[in-house]
């Protein structure tokens, strides 16, 4: 009986974490529309219909984010200049990282970075260290929910093993990533390669977004207005979150991911294709749940998709320097992509093997007592800390 | 049983043969050993047939066939299976530099991936077989199974044991998963009727029948690794696996863990497709 109730527990609990899911717009059709319950190609269709109108709603949310934290930087930047002292690489990394733990979300913070950067609060390198650094911080996600689960008194290593080993394997990419990209930025290799909004897109976007942030402007403070577009800019990562075809990878050739180890280029390539749709390393990996029945994956294919979903998360940071206008915003986000792409290329081709094997060791030492836990955790929150210092 | 025996040099013939020598007497209704000579080495050929008549002799192997090939040993094995139809082809690891193993595989490694017989990779001295790993990948639609329960009893000598052994490489793929079985052992997942205690039952009534003692063992862990440490921590003869996939769009997405096995194991490795 018990365990019956815990199968239950377990179905509701993946119910809950994957609200995006097929099912429940399944559901929420099947309610709304009554007879095309028969009709599965008409409850498909209205299915695909309500995603494609959330999809735009978290656009135009996005858009109008960005163009609020664009217009609230200003009225924010002596506070970070100042006030948190962020006036070096290593602070922004550091900012960016906390930031992120704060928010439980990394793409608000690199869209922060950006407008921080447009408004000329903080420079390229420390924009470009931000963003690193929120990634670093989103990567914490997986694990805090794995937290939640062993309070509620499941099992540690089975809570924590995917949200260390997502962090750890995002942790290896970006040190690296970031080291390179700071030379590449420095030596000014990708500097030609810029986007120009180009005047029919801003002009459009103005259309649209610019009398919501004009009625905004005239009655809140900068900061405030910073604030509320970071509060927007959540909102439309949830909605996005809600349009994902989950069902479609479950029922393609890669939805064995429980069973079958697949080639680790085929995973790379899904985890950045799922990623490019979903914006969210958290969210990508959140999918691989209901995949199989008990939620179980094949450790050979995580870190590959992991690697994958690494480099396409910056797509909506690359979307918000081309909704900035800032070229050179586009250059840091481009040199980011490149440089995680990079090292990520280097260790597949040539350490893969040796590296998996060490990722997952390291995993079972910190999952396999409560002091590994705790190390792990205070180098967790020490290290933005000190970054933040220097 | 049609049985084909590919060599190329003389530790190699006398290695492969010694092997060979205990299935022939027992299933080899006709055997063929194949000398696969290399281009430019022509004055090899009559010291490759002194080679054969000592060894068979020595091993006293009945009478067999032998052919002579000239070329790449690939190329030349893959030809002679497409023509003989043979049940099993018995390999010997031949010579190539360490370059072209780590990038290409072996040319034997390369026949007993490709060629549609069973195929035993012999790799160094070999013993009779009395011991098997048998790793189930737990794919229920594959005839692996039932190709190896076939041929079992030529095999072996006496009454062997045979170890069914499978990897659970699974981790949980989110923190809300309930993951007890992701430590357990054979036979609590036999006990739970979990998936993979279902794949070991199943074993166990297809060969039970066979008169060999039979174990059951589940790891956890990479795929590749287990099954190298396993078949180095137990006694184990041969050890038998399952081909990659290497045909339509499964062929390409899968990782070919059968080749990375192959080139790791010490032991004989019989691929099963």
């Amino acid at each position: 009986m018990k365990k019956q109730h815990d199968q239950d527990l377990l179905r509701s609990d993946h119910l809950i974490e994957n609200s995006s899911e097929d099912d429940q717009a399944h559901l929420a059709a099947s309610n709304s529309i009554g007879s095309s319950e028969k009709n599965p190609h008409s409850r498909r269709k209205w299915i695909h219909t309500g995603k494609l109108v959330l999809f735009i709603i978290s656009l135009y949310l996005f858009m109008l984010a960005i163009a609020l934290m664009k217009d609230g930087a200003r009225g924010v930047a002596p506070l970070v200049r100042d006030s948190f002292s962020i006036t070096n690489a290593a602070n922004s990394l550091g900012f960016g990282w906390l930031f992120a733990y704060i928010i439980m979300s990394g793409s608000p913070v690199a869209a922060a970075a950006l407008s921080f950067f447009d408004a000329g609060a903080i420079d390229k390198l420390s924009a470009f260290a931000m963003i690193n650094g929120s990634r670093l911080g989103a990567g914490f996600i997986v694990l805090f929910i794995g937290f939640l689960y062993v309070l509620r008194g499941r099992d540690r290593a089975t809570s924590l093993s995917m949200g260390v080993l997502s962090l750890t394997v995002t942790a290896i990419t970006y040190g690296l990533g970031f080291f390179l990209g700071v030379v590449i930025l420095q030596a000014g290799w990708f500097d030609g390669i810029q986007f120009h909004s180009g005047a029919l897109l801003i002009s459009a976007i103005d259309f649209i977004v610019v009398p919501v942030t004009d009625l905004l402007l005239g009655i809140l403070p900068d900061w405030a207005i910073f604030l509320v577009g970071l509060g927007i800019i959540l909102l439309s990562f949830k909605l996005f979150d809600k349009c994902l075809p989950q069902m479609t990878i479950k029922e393609s050739q890669i939805g064995r991911m429980s069973r079958l180890v697949y080639h680790p280029a085929v995973m790379f390539s899904l985890g950045a294709l799922v990623t490019l749709i979903s914006m969210s390393v958290s969210l990508s990996l959140s999918i691989l749940v209901p995949l199989s029945e008990r939620g179980f994956v094949r450790r050979e294919n995580v870190i590959p998709y992991i690697m994958g979903a690494n480099i396409t998360t910056f797509i909506d940071t690359l979307l918000a320097a081309v909704l900035l206008d800032n070229p050179a915003a586009f250059t840091i986000v481009f040199v980011e992509m490149a440089s995680i792409s990079i090292v990520s290329f280097l260790i597949l081709l040539t350490v893969y093997r040796g590296y998996q094997k060490t990722i997952l060791n390291f995993v079972t030492w910190v999952t396999i007592s409560n002091r590994n836990l705790a190390i792990f955790m205070v180098v967790l929150f020490i290290v933005p800390i000190l970054l933040l210092l220097v | 049983m049609s049985i084909l025996i590919a060599v190329c040099d003389k530790s190699n013939a006398e290695t492969v043969l010694r092997f060979a020598a205990p299935i022939i007497c027992r299933a080899g209704e006709s055997v063929v050993v194949l000398t696969v000579i290399g281009h430019g080495m022509d004055n090899a050929l009559p010291k490759t047939d002194i080679i054969l008549a000592e060894s068979c002799q020595q091993l006293q192997i009945p009478e067999i066939r032998t052919k002579v090939r000239k070329g790449n040993p690939y190329t030349e094995v893959r030809r002679e299976t497409e023509i003989g139809n043979y049940n099993l082809v018995i390999v010997g690891e031949w010579p190539s530099s360490r370059l072209r193993r780590g990038l290409l595989a072996s040319s034997a490694v390369r026949v007993a991936e490709h060629i549609p017989s069973l195929t035993i990779l012999v790799k160094q001295e070999a013993r009779p077989i009395r011991s098997v790993l048998f790793c189930d990948s737990g794919d229920k639609s594959s005839p692996i199974l039932d190709r190896f329960a076939a041929i079992l009893n030529d095999l072996m000598a006496g009454d062997g044991d045979v170890t069914i052994f499978h990897v659970m490489s699974q981790i949980s793929a989110g923190p809300g998963v309930r993951g007890n079985q992701l430590r357990a052992g054979a036979d609590q997942l036999i006990q739970e009727h979990s998936p993979e205690g279902e794949i070991l039952e199943r074993d166990i009534q297809k060969l039970e029948h066979l008169g060999v003692q039979l174990h059951t063992k589940v790891s956890h862990g990479l795929v590749v690794d287990e099954i190298i440490a396993e078949s180095r921590r137990g006694d184990y003869d041969l050890v038998v696996i399952g081909a990659h996939a290497d045909e339509g769009i499964r062929g390409l997405l899968l990782d070919n863990l059968a080749r990375q096995i192959l080139m790791q194991v010490d032991q004989p490795v019989l691929i099963v497709r």
